[in-house]
């Protein structure tokens, strides 16, 4: 619990930019997916305007599966010449799905980023709080998880070239209570991104994400 | 559900390639080589404006998409080392500086002109 407040610390000191995009421009459709072992989401979004989106998310985390509209909101974008941060609030209400049986489920989340075309930053944290207290391998029904990500691009790239990004990424939740320390590649161009890592715990990660 | 989530990425995947190299090669055919961004010809054609916050390239394209939805535009040319778009005009028209203003901020960007 220590090392994840630790995290949550941290959040208030390292500015960050995602590339999870809880909202991007008028009218664009974006789908999204994160992928580990233990961890699978979906994320589709449309983005009514650049400050509003209405999501749905699905995830299966510990054999249970949430399937959850959200509404994702644009707090507050600083545009400077060389960088840009924001934050991002989503609100989430749906039902979890466990050995055939519904329960509610409710989701908030936070994402702070601050990027430029060299370094980026950012931070996720997601409370998710769950009816059901049937599933041993997640017996919290309110569940935290964090992420922090810190990313650097060996060399500058426009915006018609592919784009490379070294990214470590420690994340943790309330659940096992470690910090779990993941390397990535990323890579995109133009409207597509994928990732791929792989943990210090051998456990590999493979994220994607697309803007229609 | 992971195996199914893990192939319906792989193909969007696959799909937001097809779709962007299609749109590259329609883009290239609908525009004669060096005519693009040539300051030197029809320069009242051509805008240049600055844009804070552009830093990602990812997150670019919808300026990209915009703008290449009025009809008054016929080219666009975003540049992340110089912070600026180059706009190119269909001969005879124009967008104001309200509107290009307004497009960068649907896009989540600001004008800097």
């Amino acid at each position: 619990m220590h090392r994840f407040s630790l995290l949550l610390f941290l959040l208030f000191w390292f500015e960050c930019r995602a590339f999870a995009h809880p909202v991007s421009y008028k009218d664009a459709f974006g789908i999204m997916s994160y992928n580990s072992s233990n961890r699978n989401e979906l994320l589709l979004t449309y983005s009514i305007n650049h400050k509003f989106a209405v999501a749905h998310t699905y995830l299966l985390e510990y054999k249970s599966e949430f399937f959850i509209p959200r509404a994702n909101f644009l707090l507050k974008r600083w545009n400077q010449i060389s960088s840009q941060a924001n934050v991002y609030l989503s609100l989430g209400s749906g039902f979890e799905k466990f050995k055939k049986q519904v329960f509610g489920a409710h989701l908030a989340e936070i994402v702070l980023d601050w990027e430029s075309r060299k370094y980026y930053s950012s931070f996720e944290g997601l409370i998710l709080q769950r009816d059901n207290g049937l599933n041993i391998d997640m017996p919290h029904q309110v569940f935290g998880h964090g992420k922090i990500r810190l990313g650097m691009a060996p060399f500058l790239a426009d915006y018609e070239d592919l784009n490379i990004w070294f990214i470590t990424q420690f994340d943790g939740n309330t659940h096992d209570k470690a910090v779990h320390t993941t390397q990535l590649l990323r890579f995109y161009r133009k409207n597509v991104l994928w990732e791929i890592g792989a943990s210090f715990q051998g456990s590999f990660q493979f994220n994607f994400m697309i803007h229609l | 559900m992971k195996t199914v989530s893990l192939y319906f990425t792989i193909f969007i995947g696959f799909m937001g390639f097809v779709s962007d190299a299609a749109t590259t090669i329609k883009k290239a055919e609908d525009k004669p080589i060096g005519q693009k961004f040539d300051s030197s010809k029809e320069k009242s054609n051509i805008l240049e404006v600055g844009v804070k916050g552009m830093v990602c390239a990812f997150c670019a394209q919808g300026i990209e998409k915009k703008f290449m939805q009025q009809k008054e535009v016929q080219a666009i040319l975003v540049s992340l080392e110089n912070k600026k778009i180059t706009i190119t005009f269909k001969p005879g028209q124009r967008l104001t500086n309200i509107k290009i203003s307004s497009l960068l901020k649907e896009s989540g960007y600001e004008p800097n002109f």
